[in-house]
């Protein structure tokens, strides 16, 4: 019962991380991008070669783990890279395909454009990187039995799970700040509000779209980084949790953060607790049947602000 | 003197082929206050749009204080001194009634950043709703924050479109004078209104736009007197029937 | 005659595909719906006509009805959850419900015999045609009797009443909904005819390959047919049937010629490629000339459609 708790958390923490992402593109960008999951994989494989690349570099080759934790500092230096890179790549599938299609006015066909696009981008990478599972460190971490047995069935969790759960929290607190208390943050919910009134207002809407996607497509790296953290890194993973984002974005109501964080953790809980109903086979369409109860019962989401 | 605001012979509409503005002219001077009437549908709308770089133009030029801004980017518009306040959405409801001015005020220059305390003197209710969203205001409040969000960018000309549009006569007349307060601070107006009587009240010069084009211009006090007036509204009106 | 039987086999499946594109034109091209889980519709398809013909020993013809049945079913549920809203709700279900029918070929074994699909489905006539080439061509004469026979249907049915409702609809749904005609109501029609299209390309493609599995009905086919309906040109039905037959050429080749370079070991990577090449295609096609090549000429623009009422 506890276990399925942690786990649901651990999982929800990746697909709220991607979510949020997912929410401010939609919002700001107005479309369903089906690429965001594909920027998930390229951050965790993007990781990889960033990592290689500073174990190389700071000598010795290889990551002494710190603390409790499987990976060294290594890895975080590599999480910053690879976001960076992964923000430079969204820019670029930007300037190549959605921004040309934006200025035709044409918004709809950007759906299925981002749906092209990511097709592409997962196979680009699966042509990079082959289809073998790969990891960040092969450290065996030892679990943390954090409540006994005989309570609830027990909870036992890594560290680095651990972790994963609290830096989450700390990414959406950052978010969060930036969004409330800073100019681009404010400039960015005008502009998702109304983009000819943000114009009017002085806000230099081209900049803000960049600054969406570099935020967007740098959370999904982290989201990705902490899905290969918990589990494999392997070209499929943007693509499975991709439905997970879009029920945890549309659950929350689009446009806002916090929920799609708290629908990112009602669907990796969802996720979780239909393992001993359904099977593990079935769990991804979980994330399906939350889509459907949202669209029926409340379709514009927990919080969202408008139809 | 230059006029403050000068459209010379605009051209231009929302869809190639479908000229919504047909040669559109109007010059407003420093410190004046113009209103821009017509009939529905004329483009009274479209042309403030255009001048606020919303609404391609395709020939014909916009002057502020002498300089061409014709092609300059709407966002560029508010660093020129040129604010707007559109007729409709003008505020951003997700935003506090103090983000939105918050933010307003950030996107000037330093030199341009109007006081908010100035905003909320003017505004006396907006500083009491300072906290909630603006979504949740009332018609008129609205009103006075879209006033008070294109205000803080220290404008040297304000376009308004139908700001009296949906109000109580009374609160008509309340953003009617803070807009009398607002010439008097040395800000030029346009004004566009449905409401032809507490437009022409207030306004120094008036223009009737009708198709896309400025049929009727003079004073006010004139044009309040003109049988042509009415006859431009009902005249047009019959036309596009 | 090998080049006989080659061409027949390459149109059999062109055919197939331009059944699909044709069902995907009448929901985007005709209804500006996006379906972004054709190969779930596919699947249904399929599998409910492989299921009822053998499981059942159900006749040829009544699989394919069953298959059009089941189709219709599943794109009836997902459309009234979908369509209520953004349009974009529309393309995330159907997304959702094609990973979901992944999951159910893969894992309900004793239905849909799992990751090993079913097999021996039944040819319809090749107890008198045998399995050659006289099997393949009559085939070929049946898919492209049901091309035309959806062709036609669909031309009549656009040009008709319906059909201006639709894309009256397509363009302003503001417009069309003061029209007075309950605009949902259509888009639903039109995404369940397409969706019943779909199914039935689905059991035209068990019953000519003979066996289908989990991994016929993968993401790419959707992009497949997408990219049909792209490079065709939507909002003809001309466009849905060139494309098919054109980007399937295109697969095929692109296909042939990346096996002959690549060495065995880098026979996978050379599939990836494919598809990035694909998606590029689709996406150049989109920017450069988003009507494709057959696309619908003059589009009602808006002020025409106000200028009707
Ligand atoms: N976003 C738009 N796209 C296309 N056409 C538009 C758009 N907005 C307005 N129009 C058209 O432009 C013409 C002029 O509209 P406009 O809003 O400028 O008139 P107006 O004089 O402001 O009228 P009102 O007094 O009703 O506000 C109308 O025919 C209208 O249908
Ligand atoms: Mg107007």
């Amino acid at each position: 019962m506890l276990q399925l708790l942690a786990d649901g958390l651990v999982v929800g923490s990746v697909i709220a991380l991607g979510a949020v992402g997912l929410t401010l593109t939609y919002s700001i960008l107005r479309f369903a991008n089906f690429g965001q999951g594909e920027f998930l994989t390229w951050g965790a494989y993007l990781a990889v070669t960033a990592l290689g690349f500073v174990v190389a570099v700071t000598g010795g080759g290889v990551m002494q783990p710190i603390g409790p934790f499987s990976f060294g500092w290594e890895l975080l230096v590599a999480m910053v890279i690879a976001a960076a890179l992964t923000a430079g790549l969204a820019l670029l599938v930007d300037w190549l395909l959605f921004q040309r299609l934006r200025a035709r006015g044409a918004a709809i066909t950007l759906v299925i454009a981002s749906f092209g696009a990511a097709l592409a981008l997962r196979n680009l990478l699966q042509f990079l990187y082959g289809t073998l599972p790969e990891y960040y460190t092969r450290e065996i971490q030892i679990a943390i039995r954090l409540v006994p047995r005989d309570v609830l069935g027990g909870l036992r969790i890594t560290p680095d799970q651990l972790l994963v759960i609290g830096m989450t929290g700390a990414v959406v607190l950052g978010l969060h700040l930036l969004l409330t208390r800073t100019t681009l943050g404010r400039a960015m919910r005008a502009t998702a509000m109304n983009p000819a009134l943000a114009r009017v207002a002085g806000v230099d809407v081209a900049a803000v779209i960049r600054a969406t996607w570099i935020i967007g497509a740098a959370l999904a790296a982290v989201a990705g980084v902490f899905a290969g953290l918990v589990g494999q890194i392997r070209p499929g993973l943007g693509f499975e949790l991709l439905l997970p984002l879009f029920a945890a974005a549309i659950l929350g109501g689009i446009g806002s953060v916090w929920g799609a964080v708290l629908g990112g953790f009602i669907v990796g809980l969802a996720e979780s607790f239909s393992v001993p109903i359904f099977g593990a086979e079935y769990r991804a369409a979980t994330a399906f049947l939350v889509l459907i109860a949202i669209l029926l019962l409340r379709p514009n989401g927990l919080f969202g602000e408008k139809p | 003197m230059t006029p403050a605001l000068e459209l010379s012979s605009i051209e231009g509409g929302y869809e190639p082929g479908l000229p919504i503005l047909r040669g559109a002219s109007l010059a407003v001077a420093p410190g004046e206050i113009v209103a821009l009437l017509g009939p529905n549908g004329a483009g009274k709308s479209t042309l403030v749009k255009a001048a606020a770089g919303l609404v391609p133009i395709w020939s014909g030029q916009v002057f502020l204080n002498g300089r061409d801004i014709t092609r300059t980017p709407a966002h560029r518009m508010v660093q020129e001194g040129l604010g707007f306040v559109p007729q409709t959405e003008n505020i951003f409801a997700n935003l506090s009634v103090l983000e939105n001015l918050q933010l307003a005020a950030a996107l000037v220059p330093k030199d341009r950043r109007g006081e908010l305390s100035k905003m909320f003197a003017l505004f006396p209710d907006l500083e009491r709703l300072r906290k909630l969203p603006a979504g949740r205001l009332s018609g008129g409040q609205r009103q006075m924050l879209a006033v008070a969000r294109a205000l803080v960018a220290s404008p040297s000309v304000l376009m308004l479109d139908e700001p009296s549009a949906g109000l109580s006569p009374k609160l008509i007349g309340v953003v009617f004078e803070r807009l009398q307060a607002v010439r008097e601070a040395g800000v030029t107006i346009l004004l566009v209104e449905q409401n032809v009587k507490a437009a022409l009240a207030i306004a120094d010069r008036a223009a009737v736009l009708v198709e896309g084009r400025e049929r009727l211009v003079g004073a006010a006090a004139d044009l309040a007197q003109d049988p042509r007036l009415a006859g431009l509204y009902l005249g047009a009106g019959l036309e596009a029937a | 005659m090998e080049l006989l039987a080659y061409g027949s086999f390459f149109l059999c499946f062109a055919s197939i595909f331009a059944v699909m594109a044709l069902g995907l034109n009448l929901q985007w091209g005709f209804a500006g719906l996006f379906n972004v889980g054709v190969a779930g519709f596919v699947a249904i398809g399929a599998y409910a006509s492989a299921l009822l013909t053998t499981s059942l020993g159900w006749p040829v013809a009544l699989g394919w009805i069953g298959a059009m049945a089941a189709a219709g079913i599943a794109a009836f549920i997902v459309g009234l959850a979908a369509l209520r809203l953004r349009e974009d709700y529309l393309a995330i279900t159907t997304f959702g419900i094609a990973v979901v029918i992944q999951l159910v070929a893969l894992n309900a074994q004793a239905l849909t015999g799992g990751p090993f699909g079913i097999q021996s489905i039944p040819k319809p006539l090749s107890a008198w045609l045998g399995a050659g080439l006289a099997w393949n061509l009559a085939y070929l004469a049946l898919v492209l009797g049901v091309v035309g026979l959806a062709w036609w249907g669909l031309e009549r049915l656009v040009a008709g009443p319906w059909g201006r409702v639709l894309r009256a609809i397509r363009e302003d749904e503001a417009a069309a909904a003061s029209l007075g005609k309950p605009a949902r109501r259509y888009r639903l029609q039109a995404f369940v005819l397409g969706c019943m299209l779909m199914g039935l390309g689905g059991a035209l493609y068990a019953h000519f390959v003979g066996y289908i599995a989990p991994e016929d009905f993968l993401p790419v086919l959707t992009f497949q047919v997408w990219a049909m309906l792209i490079v065709g040109g939507s909002g003809r039905n001309l466009g849905a049937v060139a494309g098919a037959v054109l980007v399937w050429g295109i697969w095929t080749v692109s296909g042939g010629l990346l096996r002959d370079l690549l060495p065995q070991a880098e026979q996978a990577r050379g599939a990836a490629l494919q598809v990035v090449l694909i998606g590029v295609l689709i996406a150049a096609i989109l920017v450069a000339r988003p009507r494709g090549l057959f696309g619908e000429r003059a589009t009602v623009s808006r002020h025409a459609a106000e200028d009707a009422t």
